[in-house]
């Protein structure tokens, strides 16, 4: 495998994609997870994986990359190969990990980390003892007894895309209605998990 | 609502060390306040894991095509031992399978596409006193026309709720209100969703309808999809197959 430390301006088309939004993106992504599927079965061959296995580390492993380029935290100093397959051997030696210890533990997606990462480690203890004692199936309940416009605004936000352009997919008046509407849907469920 | 506005914030714009630090103290010194972080970050986390799961369905779909692509590609000298394993009735069954195919016109695949994928409805979607999920229920118990009063008076409300009119239109479509169901797709399809079924629903319309100029007006929205790659790319594949 070359370690590109160039950046390849091939992906640059690629990068563009993925940073807009609805099926520009969409599409991105797919071609992204088809160009280097063969990880699969290299990860199947070098890591000893089952199939499914190498499936699941390849698929997280292009979720964190589309992430990580989406917020920039790809500064584009390899080639898209060569820091996807440094994160599809990573998540391989996890998946190894996993397996040896059986640690199960609340998964964190990339993105909630990138987040901790924004408070002291002092304040991210107490934070994240309290999300510990989160009970992760009723949140998942209650979040589904939201109403459908609640999930459809909360998942494109969690998907990247700002209030304004929510707004403008939404056919919301301004990016401050659907702030305020995403927030007041966050709010009520809070209030359903608690009561 | 106050505290939520302000986590939201911290958590989305660029921030003053002032900024950090008085996040950090009342994190440290206001336990209702760490509550409150605490269920904005698991909140969004699941949410964020929700799409991903979806986005991982999809990529596993893609998986599987291009494995049986790449099974299909495979050499044709590797084949003559499975034609040589094939039974006479497998042949047979070809045979029927042909026959069938053969006669398979564009207007029996949006029929058998409707009744595949449009007789029950996203019944696991909402909460039972949502009024998408209340018309959802008319909808699975066949009062149609009862669950377009309802989609139409969601869409009266909430003009920009991309499901109510998605609904709407199907309901419109298995009622036969052809032209009406249309115009929901349409306006569906221009609706900018990461994942957009408009174009393909507005094409399995115009080819049930089947008036003049309807079948152009179908290979044109299926020729754009595939174009573009996007939702119902395969199905729009297979049916402008059987319209040529």
């Amino acid at each position: 495998m070359p370690d590109g430390s160039l950046y390849i301006e091939q992906d640059e088309e690629l990068i563009n994609s993925l940073r807009q939004n609805s099926s520009a993106k969409r599409k991105a992504e797919e071609q992204l997870f088809t160009k280097y599927m063969y990880f699969i079965r290299e990860g199947m061959h070098r890591y000893s994986l089952t199939e499914e296995e190498a499936f699941d580390a390849y698929s997280d492993c292009i979720l964190q990359a589309i992430n990580n380029i989406v917020t920039g935290i790809f500064a584009q100093q390899a080639s898209i190969k060569t820091y996807l397959y440094r994160i599809f051997n990573n998540k391989c030696v996890d998946l190894i990990r996993k397996k040896t210890t059986n640690k199960q533990g609340i998964h964190q997606t990339a993105e909630i980390s990138h987040w901790m990462e924004m408070i002291s480690d002092a304040a991210k203890t107490v934070v994240q003892q309290l999300m510990d004692k989160t009970d992760i199936e009723i949140l998942k309940i209650k979040l589904n007894q939201l109403a459908d416009n609640c999930r459809q605004m909360l998942s494109m936000f969690a998907e990247g895309l700002s209030d304004k352009e929510i707004a403008y997919a939404m056919e919301y008046k301004s990016a401050d209605v659907v702030k305020t509407s995403r927030l007041r849907c966050l709010d009520k469920l809070k209030q359903l998990y608690k009561y | 609502m106050d505290n939520l506005i302000y986590i939201d914030t911290y958590f989305n714009k660029e921030k003053t060390t002032q900024d950090k630090e008085e996040f950090e103290s009342r994190v440290l010194n206001d336990a209702a306040f760490a509550e409150e972080v605490a269920f904005y970050l698991s909140a969004n986390n699941i949410i964020i894991e929700q799409v991903q799961a979806k986005k991982k369905e999809k990529f596993r779909e893609i998986y599987q095509q291009q494995k049986v692509i790449s099974i299909n590609e495979r050499p044709v000298k590797k084949l003559w031992k499975l034609l040589a394993a094939a039974s006479v009735a497998t042949l047979l069954g070809i045979a029927a399978w042909w026959m069938i195919a053969k006669n398979d016109n564009p207007r029996q695949y949006a029929e058998q596409y409707i009744e595949r994928n449009m007789q029950t409805l996203g019944v696991n979607m909402g909460s039972g006193t949502d009024s998408l999920q209340a018309a959802l229920g008319l909808f699975n118990e066949g009062k149609l026309t009862k669950a377009l009063v309802q989609f139409q008076s969601i869409i009266k409300n909430d003009p920009g709720n991309s499901n109510a009119k998605k609904y709407a239109g199907i309901t419109s479509l298995r009622l036969q209100n052809y032209d009406e169901a249309l115009q929901y797709f349409r306006e569906l399809g221009n609706i900018a969703l990461y994942s957009n079924p408009g174009k393909f629903y507005e094409a399995i319309t115009l080819v049930k309808r089947n008036k003049p100029g309807d079948t152009i007006l179908a290979k044109q929205v299926l020729q754009q999809i595939i174009d573009d790659d996007l939702e119902g790319k395969n199905e729009a594949l297979q049916l402008l197959k059987k319209i040529n």
